[in-house]
């Protein structure tokens, strides 16, 4: 990265005229976007997250995630506090946003495994849900999160809406996710007051030291939709990291994320668990598609496309043993 | 008796695994291990489809009602709902399908 542009900006941002940045260095980030941990003088200890060259179409841009942790750090969620905005490719080449830098672990294999981390495991799902409550807590309409578009007046049937619009553009049939849709459809919840949700929240993308949730990260999928989603996503098989027994994210108890989140409707929680589990599915297979067409070349999106067999047994089991208690 | 020369595709990557994991990781960076264990995961699933009989794809297809792209249709139409004459056949052939496909894909899926 261009230092010299970045301090000149810096400078006129933060209106320290002898700003310097002493340490630049890029943290592992995730398959979209770049994380620079920046060293800079007075002991200012921030993160630059800026986009990669190639990126999802479906997540939001550097400025949307801006304003999200700006509503979401207003509502007391635990986020990194969010400092400057640059909206000029000119600076970098891409738009960028700086933020506080936090200390913890993500990692969700390491995570799942620890009896510590987060405060221990009860402790630590009962944070998560209650970050959860405070997320939800954001609601539309919201001026400066406009780019969310209309919130849907039904977000179950959104959501099955949405993923069949995703199916008819991929390359193949898949009718196991299908199948998953359909059942969906067929045991929809009724419609319910969307509010903010995180839609990425699980155990990789939350960063937790010993004493306890430290920042909720991974933005760029939020939408209006059920605050049910965001613990369905949480609970969901696929994202316990092989830690089943734990119900929350591989780390704790249901019983006990429940309760630091509040009002739970389990029924609903569970509709979305099936539909996380397609939900999921459908992202493996846009990013093995994009190894498969050539747009990027890459070992870890190929293994990703592998995943989705395994996700639609688990889609297939849900949906008998659901079917089999109606 | 084969007219090709063995030891055939799954024999060659499983050994090739073998030394990859035992001989080659330990000796890795520590930064490169994530990509060598991709590497190894590739080449095991590479492994089991180079070693499965291929023929569950065909008399799948056969039983399949229509092409996989309509009974994908017919399915997001209802046609296979709980109830429908043919609800129990279209569930136990995406089963069958889809056991096949984690066998080379994801067999600790299947539990």
């Amino acid at each position: 990265m261009d230092e010299a542009r970045l301090t000149a900006w810096l400078r006129d941002a933060t209106g320290d005229a002898s700003l310097v940045v002493e340490g630049a260095s890029l943290l592992s980030g995730g398959a979209i976007q770049q994380n620079w941990a920046l060293d800079v003088s007075g002991g200012r200890a921030w993160v630059l997250r800026t986009d990669n060259a190639a990126t999802l179409a479906v997540s939001h841009g550097r400025a949307q995630e801006y304003a999200l942790l700006r509503a979401a750090f207003a509502a007391g969620v635990t986020v990194p506090e969010p400092l400057f905005l640059c909206e000029e490719a000119s600076v970098l080449g891409a738009p960028f946003f700086v933020m506080r830098r936090v200390a913890g672990t993500a990692a969700g294999h390491r995570v799942v495994r620890s009896e510590t981390l987060g405060g221990g495991r009860e402790a630590c799902v009962r944070a998560l849900g209650h970050e959860l409550s405070r997320i939800h807590t954001i609601r539309p309409p919201r001026a400066d999160l406009g780019f969310l578009g209309t919130a849907p007046d039904d977000p179950c049937a959104a959501f099955i809406a949405e993923q069949r619009t995703a199916l008819d553009r991929q390359r193949l049939p898949r009718p196991v996710l299908e199948w998953g849709l359909r059942h969906l459809e067929r045991t929809a919840p009724p419609p319910i007051l969307p509010v903010l949700v995180h839609n990425d929240f699980r155990t990789g993308n939350i960063m937790l030291d010993e004493t306890g949730v430290t920042a909720v990260l991974d933005w760029e999928f939020s939408c209006w939709s059920d605050p049910h989603a965001d613990l369905g996503w949480l609970c969901a098989k696929c994202w316990r990291f092989g830690n089943d027994a734990q119900e929350a994210g591989g780390i704790g108890s249901r019983a006990a994320l429940y309760e630091g989140y509040g009002a739970v409707d389990d029924a609903r929680v569970r509709w979305w668990e099936v539909a996380a589990h397609i939900r999921w599915a459908s992202i493996a297979v846009d990013q093995a598609e994009r190894h498969i067409s050539g747009v990027e070349h890459n070992l870890e999106l190929a293994l990703t496309g592998h995943m989705v067999p395994g996700l639609e047994w688990e889609i297939l089991r849900m949906v008998e043993t659901r079917d089999a208690a109606a | 008796m084969p007219l090709h020369e063995e030891p055939a595709a799954a024999d060659l990557l499983a050994t090739a695994r073998d030394m990859l994991l035992k001989d080659l990781l330990p000796a890795l960076p520590p930064d490169k291990a994530f990509a060598a264990r991709m590497v190894a995961n590739a080449m095991a699933i590479a492994a089991r489809a180079a070693a499965q009989d291929g023929g569950w794809e065909a008399a799948a297809l056969a039983r399949m009602p229509g092409a996989p792209a309509s009974f994908a249709a017919s399915i997001r139409e209802g046609r296979f709902d709980p109830g429908t004459p043919h609800h129990g056949e279209a569930a136990a052939l995406l089963d069958e399908i889809t056991r096949a496909r984690c066998a080379v894909s994801a067999p600790r899926a299947l539990g």
